[in-house]
């Protein structure tokens, strides 16, 4: 009996501990088996004969609850490295070099993401490390500076660059500027009432505290403060429920596509009618594409725009590219990693130097400014003095079931 | 909309998906007298056979069920001969150390062959029904109906037919059932076949309101284990009663108490039945 609830605390602790805060947390059941992370992925970028070789280190969910998400982060980096090295390198301080990325698998947890950022230092001496979660990036911030180590995290969460850290470069925009626009169009279109079912993960939480104040200054009222915790609750109908009970107008939803799919479908079936605000890390063509294509579903819902919605010369090659290669779009993830890796290959060649952080750090808006125009995935103006990069921001908005892209003064 | 009737539904539906995998946890607990950790897998397993059957083969819901209910029966004897029937004279915690292994392995092995994507499953089951101020889906009812149908089947075989009163014979002394000259093998393997064919079944039932996706078996496992400890190790009636005792608590406590403490309800839940009954509400072999 005692050894069973050994068992069972243990089976307890990897269910709670994947509840790990991350902005771009995926669904997070309690999928991570207790095993040991770190487990090193096969090479997957050949690098030039003849070349130096730069290794770029990522750890991120490779396994495990949020591996369908870590995976296509790492596509992203994959696809970039391979083709920089397709054109021969990058040529730094007249010398050249070609990327080698050494992927390792943190199942989203934060202290494994530390262990591995470590061990990326110290066995491959890389001078960039990507972390695709937020809980994984504060991690690694504790000790990035003293190891000269530049960490490229894909986390919309505000906080990670203004904490001061030098060597942080944040790859997507901050959340809190989609909350006025999304609110503003959603209190317009459906009214004043707003139900609160974010997920219970730290970042849904923060989302939450974002938007209730904006919300409420904008004339509207708060109905209902829930949440869903995708890793505990097997069946979302009693949230749900919950959720509507005080009929609102406009549901907060989110988290990853695939559950926050979930939710909206069995909201429909009891019988709402408003609208949905999503929060930005659901994507509204992924949560089509969960559904089967359900635009009754989706029909007023307002999000970030999805990539494949929004093509432009920058990104129309990578996009096919990309299908052509892995059979499906390419969501957000891949597309900023993708083209984060170009950015830094570029102020690498401006810095004149592949090893010093800091120097890479501070020639990374000159990199942006370099990237050829066909690989500019996204409309970046500059990296900032924090390390973030700027996005031109627009929404997604479902009209007729169609998902159209609004810009944000409209 | 009644939320109260309406919550009382839901606690129903969730709470026949628990009662159908703790079942099988419970029963399978009976031969190894350990919980078998690779349980949830094996759920897992039945959502995607049931799935896969569907989309690639074409053929019917039901007809894809029934598949699954073979495949996964299939793996659960499998496991019984090549793993725990090979590790029967060793200590137990050989045992709880190989069902965790299989758990690994099948949920890598299931991730290597179809991916980690969520895929969601679509049955024509999906109407919309009102009744005495509830909605619910016609899979919903599809739930509730089949569970009670499983459960009366399984009590009807375990009391009346000679196999079943073996494997309780089994469960409650396996010296004493050997003396009686029970073949004790060829029980392990049925009794591990039907707990596999329970997890294949409620995977199949409560994929449509779900998704499908590596990770599915260890939110339903987790909860079976509270379930098997309420209602006693090994206990075919405690796993049946646990189940909608864990699936009204936490209907009833989102709704009433709040959604954040659902999950401590059953917990606490837990802690207060084991005080009164450490052996859980149905003492084992009290079947």
């Amino acid at each position: 009996m005692g050894m069973f609830l050994g068992g069972l605390l243990l089976l307890m602790t990897t269910a709670c501990s994947e509840e790990d805060p991350s902005s771009t947390d995926t669904a997070a059941p309690p999928g991570a088996p207790a095993g040991s992370g770190g487990e090193e992925v096969e090479e997957q970028t050949e690098v030039v004969e003849g070349t130096e070789v730069v290794n770029i280190g990522f750890s991120g969910p490779l396994s495990g609850a949020g591996a369908y998400y870590g995976n296509n982060t790492l596509n992203g980096l994959t696809m970039a490295i391979d083709e920089i090295n397709a054109d021969g390198g990058i040529e730094v301080d007249g010398e050249m070099h070609s990327l080698n990325l050494v992927s390792l698998d943190d199942q989203y947890l934060p202290d494994e993401t530390g262990a591995n950022a470590r061990r990326l230092v110290q066995e491959s001496d890389t001078p960039v490390i990507f972390v695709p979660h937020s809980g994984g990036t504060y991690a690694t911030q504790i000790f990035n500076e003293q190891d000269e180590v530049l960490l490229a995290s894909y986390s919309s969460e505000p906080e990670i660059t203004q904490q001061g850290n030098d060597l942080t470069m944040r790859i997507p925009p901050t959340y809190d500027a989609y909350v006025e626009p999304f609110s503003e169009y959603q209190m317009e279109r459906f009214g004043p009432k707003l139900s609160m079912l974010p997920p219970s993960t730290e970042f849904g939480m923060d989302w939450a505290e974002e938007l209730k104040p904006v919300w409420e200054s904008l004339g509207g009222e708060v109905v209902h403060e829930g949440s869903v915790d995708y890793s505990m609750d097997t069946d979302f109908f009693t949230v749900v429920t919950n959720a509507l009970s005080d009929d609102p107008d406009v549901l907060f939803v989110g988290g990853s596509s695939e559950p926050t799919a979930q939710v909206m479908q069995q909201a429909r079936e009891l019988g709402f009618e408003g609208g949905f605000l999503i929060m930005d890390q659901a994507k509204l063509d992924e949560i089509d594409n969960v559904l089967g294509g359900a635009p009754d579903v989706i029909d007023g819902s307002v999000g970030v725009a999805p990539l494949v919605y929004d093509i432009h010369e920058g990104n129309e090659q990578f996009i096919h590219d990309y299908q052509e290669e892995h059979g499906n779009d390419p969501g957000s993830e891949a597309g900023y990693h993708y083209y984060a890796v170009y950015i830094i290959a570029e102020a690498m060649q401006e810095a004149g130097t592949v090893e010093d952080a800091h120097a890479i750090r501070e020639n990374l808006d000159d990199g942006l400014h370099q990237v050829p125009e066909d690989k500019r995935i996204y409309d970046v103006s500059e990296v900032d003095e924090q390390g973030g990069m700027t996005t031109e921001l627009r929404m997604a908005v479902v009209e007729d079931g169609e998902i159209e892209l609004v810009d944000f003064d409209d | 909309m009644d939320v109260l009737a309406q919550q009382l539904f839901n606690g129903l539906t969730i709470g026949s998906v628990y009662s159908l995998v703790a079942l099988g946890l419970t029963l399978v607990y009976g031969i190894l007298h350990i919980p078998n950790f690779a349980h949830g897998a094996l759920y897992m397993v039945g959502g995607y056979v049931t799935l896969m059957t569907m989309t690639t083969l074409g053929l019917p819901y039901f007809v894809a069920m029934f598949m699954s209910i073979l495949v996964v029966g299939g793996i659960a004897v499998l496991m019984e001969r090549l793993v725990f029937h090979q590790l029967r004279h060793s200590p137990p915690i050989h045992d709880k150390i190989a069902a965790i292994g299989l758990l690994l392995f099948l949920e890598t092995l299931v991730q290597l062959i179809w991916g980690a994507d969520y895929r969601s499953m679509t049955t024509p089951f999906d109407d919309i029904v009102s009744f005495l101020g509830i909605t619910v889906t016609t899979q919903r009812i599809l739930i509730v109906v089949a569970a009670v149908l499983v459960m009366i089947a399984l009590h009807l075989f375990l009391k009346k037919t000679m196999i079943g009163a073996a494997i309780i014979a089994m469960s409650q002394n396996r010296e004493g059932a050997f003396l009686q000259g029970i073949n004790a093998n060829r029980v392990a393997m049925l009794t591990f076949f039907i707990s596999g064919g329970l997890a294949a079944i409620a995977a199949s039932i409560s994929s449509p309101i779900n998704l499908v996706y590596p990770g599915m078996g260890h939110l339903v496992i987790l909860k079976a284990f509270v379930i098997i400890i309420i209602g006693g190790m090994g206990s075919v009636p405690g796993a049946i009663i646990g189940g909608y005792i864990l699936g009204f608590s936490e209907s009833l406590g989102a709704t009433f108490i709040s959604s954040d403490y659902s999950d401590i309800i059953a917990f606490v839940l837990l802690v207060a039945i084991l005080t009164v009954k450490p052996q859980g509400l149905f003492a084992k072999g009290a079947h």
